[in-house]
């Protein structure tokens, strides 16, 4: 085993003994196990894979794929029936919300006794408490007892605890589905201290942006065994496709050309190369640009402006009912903006389109957000049922860099979208 | 069975690692108990005491009582209730084993946790409790005017009992997990077991046929041997040294078993 690798899994398989009745298991541990009361699930077959130092590795898979078995069995919790698992480091693991806190407690008492859990000594948590307490951002509700907070709180006071422990392995299921954006981003900043620091972080998450966003590698799991390894962007492709037919399965991933091909967005000023990109590749984006007066990628935006977005895409399939998307967030994950057409146009003609159709698609508004930098993503998606089906979503593609206008500025009409009135309020007001 | 959970030294090792995490889990246990209570933590001393009060009402007023073949010493009460304190850590620790991993599910499947510490835990509460009955004990020896030099081998004296009630809810512990009438079941044999050990009366006024079993009983043993030093006589070493080897294979083999089938808790619970 290469000293670089943290984890290593090989040939894990994990059968659980189902006993229909509490009773049978103790017959048959009467008869030493030779007569047989139980019946067999395997929730995972044959698993291998490695895991070495730095890497965030996402597990994304259907309900009952055997992810929570999978973490499980890496943090010890379950034994395997044959296998080895075999990892090196200090395992923090938050596989449910919140596990291992006392209601009646308050969250000073719970944080100390989180870090007596995993081995540290009050001293010890002494010294983290402050930045414990910092990152949760709970005030006061500290002294409380945890049963009074509210689930975001929850959530916040056991992800900061956690990550103050120093792992070297952190082991999280879905535990960040709560809490806001901006929690989240302070979370993944934690996620990627740990991954500098040479530990490893295990992600099993729904959400496919936390995924594509934050993995360097992704493992679908199917059925309990490994249906693919690899790029986080390829894993969320399969994935996705698993809700499909075989037949759309196979047209998603054989007969569409690859993303990189045709792309002018990348040679745009305002391009962002640490976007990340996904969806079945019906359609592609091809290029993209902001437009302020009149001026193509313009070195920055000013505030209060008419601003066009537009994207140029290409059906490669026959589409029915396509959706575009916008949104743009702020740099901390707030997001200042969010549309798609199907919400602007309304429930008129769908969007229908040939093989082989170029579109163009703009966006018009006018931003009135604080001036610094935000992220655009775009997106070309087809609605499904009541949900969208992502052919290809490009997120944090594009970077906006928003100005407050300058007095010599022209065409600012800031101040007439916005005003002010100060005025003398009468005497008996504001008692 | 692995042999090296048979290793006595290590199972104190192990124990003695988590330490720190054992008293936050007793202290856990002992102020959630409390928690919300008008009197709080009080309590620990009161009901011990309003118990006390209760028995010198009754035997000592009541029924006037007396210790079979006792002329002076402490009043019957008290007799009484020093042996109900070595009881009741023992009657107290083994009853809720069955729930100490059952009744912490999230302990054994959402978190890494050292789960052969769970069964600790209520030994070391009614240990809290026994420390307070025995204070308790001493102040009312001082009051009567007996109190005793001797009484300082009391602790050391429950050593086997611990040790007993330890191993016996290692196994407890354990069987409690696939089996929940475990709970049930237990209280009961234990209400059993009062009756049936020297805590009322002593083995000498148990009919000679039936003496020897109640010299092969561990509990019975201590429970007399803690009983001589309140009245200062001599204590029967030779029977509690074997009543200590006895309760530490039986501490050994519990160990053993809990680590055995830990690792089917996950499954079952």
């Amino acid at each position: 085993m290469h000293s670089d690798v943290v984890i290593s899994v090989k040939n894990l398989t994990k059968t659980y003994r189902i006993f229909s009745h509490p009773g049978d298991r103790i017959k048959q541990a009467l008869t030493l196990g030779r007569v047989h009361f139980h019946q067999e699930f395997t929730a995972l077959k044959d698993v291998s894979f490695e895991i070495k130092k730095g890497e965030t590795v996402g597990i994304i898979g259907r309900n009952g794929a055997g992810k929570s078995t999978l973490l499980q069995l890496i943090c010890g919790i379950l034994k395997a029936t044959n296998g080895t698992v075999q990892a090196n480091g200090r395992i923090v693991a938050l596989l449910e919300l919140g596990a291992g806190f006392n209601p009646e407690f308050t969250g000073r008492e719970n944080v100390y006794f989180q870090g007596a859990l995993m081995g540290f000594t009050k001293a010890q948590m002494d010294e983290r408490f402050d930045g414990i307490a910092d990152f949760a951002e709970i005030g006061e509700f500290m002294e409380q007892p945890v049963r009074t907070y509210s689930s975001g709180m929850f959530v916040r006071l056991a992800f900061s605890t956690a990550m103050h422990l120093t792992p070297e392995i952190l082991v999280v299921d879905e535990a960040l589905a709560v809490g806001d954006a901006g929690f989240q981003k302070k979370c993944f900043d934690r996620i990627d201290a740990v991954r500098e620091r040479g530990g490893v972080v295990l992600l099993v998450s729904h959400s496919m942006e936390q995924i594509a966003h934050h993995c360097d590698r992704a493992i679908l799991l199917e059925g309990g065994t490994v249906a693919f390894a690899g790029k986080p962007t390829e894993a969320i492709h399969r994935y996705m496709a698993l809700f499909n037919g075989p037949r759309d399965q196979e047209c998603a991933i054989g007969n569409v050309q690859d993303f990189s091909t045709d792309d002018k967005l990348m040679n745009r000023p305002s391009y962002n190369p640490a976007e990340t990109r996904w969806g079945d590749r019906k359609s592609t984006i091809l290029d993209a640009c902001l437009v302020q007066n009149g001026i193509e990628d313009p070195p920055f935006l000013i505030l209060g402006v008419r601003t066009e977005l537009k994207f140029w895409s290409i059906c490669h399939v026959d589409s029915e009912k396509l959706v575009f998307g916008l949104a743009i967030k702020s740099r901390t994950g707030a997001m200042v903006l969010a549309t798609n057409s199907r919400f602007l146009l309304g429930p008129g003609e769908p969007l229908k389109q040939m093989a082989g159709t170029k579109l163009c698609t703009s966006f018009f508004f006018t931003p009135f957000f604080e001036p610094g930098d935000y992220l655009v993503s775009i997106g070309v998606t087809s609605e499904m049922g009541t949900g969208l089906l992502a052919h290809d979503r490009r997120y944090d593609a594009i970077i906006l860099n928003l100005r407050a206008p300058q007095p010599n500025d022209e065409n600012s009409n800031a101040s007439l979208s916005c005003r002010v009135d100060v005025i003398q309020a009468p005497a008996a007001i504001g008692r | 069975m692995r042999a090296s959970g048979l290793n006595p030294s290590r199972i104190v090792s192990d124990i003695w690692r988590h330490r720190y995490l054992i008293g936050q889990l007793i202290k856990r246990d002992v102020l959630l108990r409390y928690r919300g209570a008008m009197f709080g933590v009080f309590w620990i001393f009161l009901s011990p005491l309003l118990m006390l009060a209760i028995f010198a009402f009754i035997f000592g007023q009541v029924f006037q009582t007396r210790w079979p073949a006792q002329n002076n010493g402490p009043p019957f009460w008290l007799l009484l209730y020093s042996g109900l304190i070595t009881f009741n850590i023992f009657a107290e620790t083994v009853s809720r084993a069955p729930a100490s991993v059952r009744g912490y599910p999230s302990y054994v499947k959402k978190i890494i946790f050292p789960v052969h510490i769970l069964p600790v835990v209520p030994l070391g509460v009614a240990l809290v409790h026994g420390a307070f009955n025995f204070l308790i004990l001493v102040a009312a020896l001082a009051w009567v005017g007996g109190l005793h030099s001797h009484l300082v081998l009391f602790p050391l004296l429950l050593l086997p009992v611990l040790l007993l009630a330890l191993g016996l809810s290692w196994f407890v512990a354990a069987w409690g997990v696939f089996i929940k009438d475990m709970t049930q079941i237990l209280p009961v044999f234990v209400q059993m077991l009062m009756f049936l050990s020297p805590v009322f009366y002593p083995i000498s006024a148990v009919p000679a046929a039936l003496r020897p079993i109640y010299h092969y009983n561990p509990l019975g043993i201590v429970i007399e041997a803690s009983r001589a030093v309140v009245i200062g006589q001599a204590i029967d070493w030779s029977a509690w040294a074997m009543a200590l080897g006895f309760c530490l294979v039986v501490s050994v083999l519990g160990y053993a078993f809990f680590q055995h089938s830990r690792e089917e808790f996950a499954d079952a619970l």
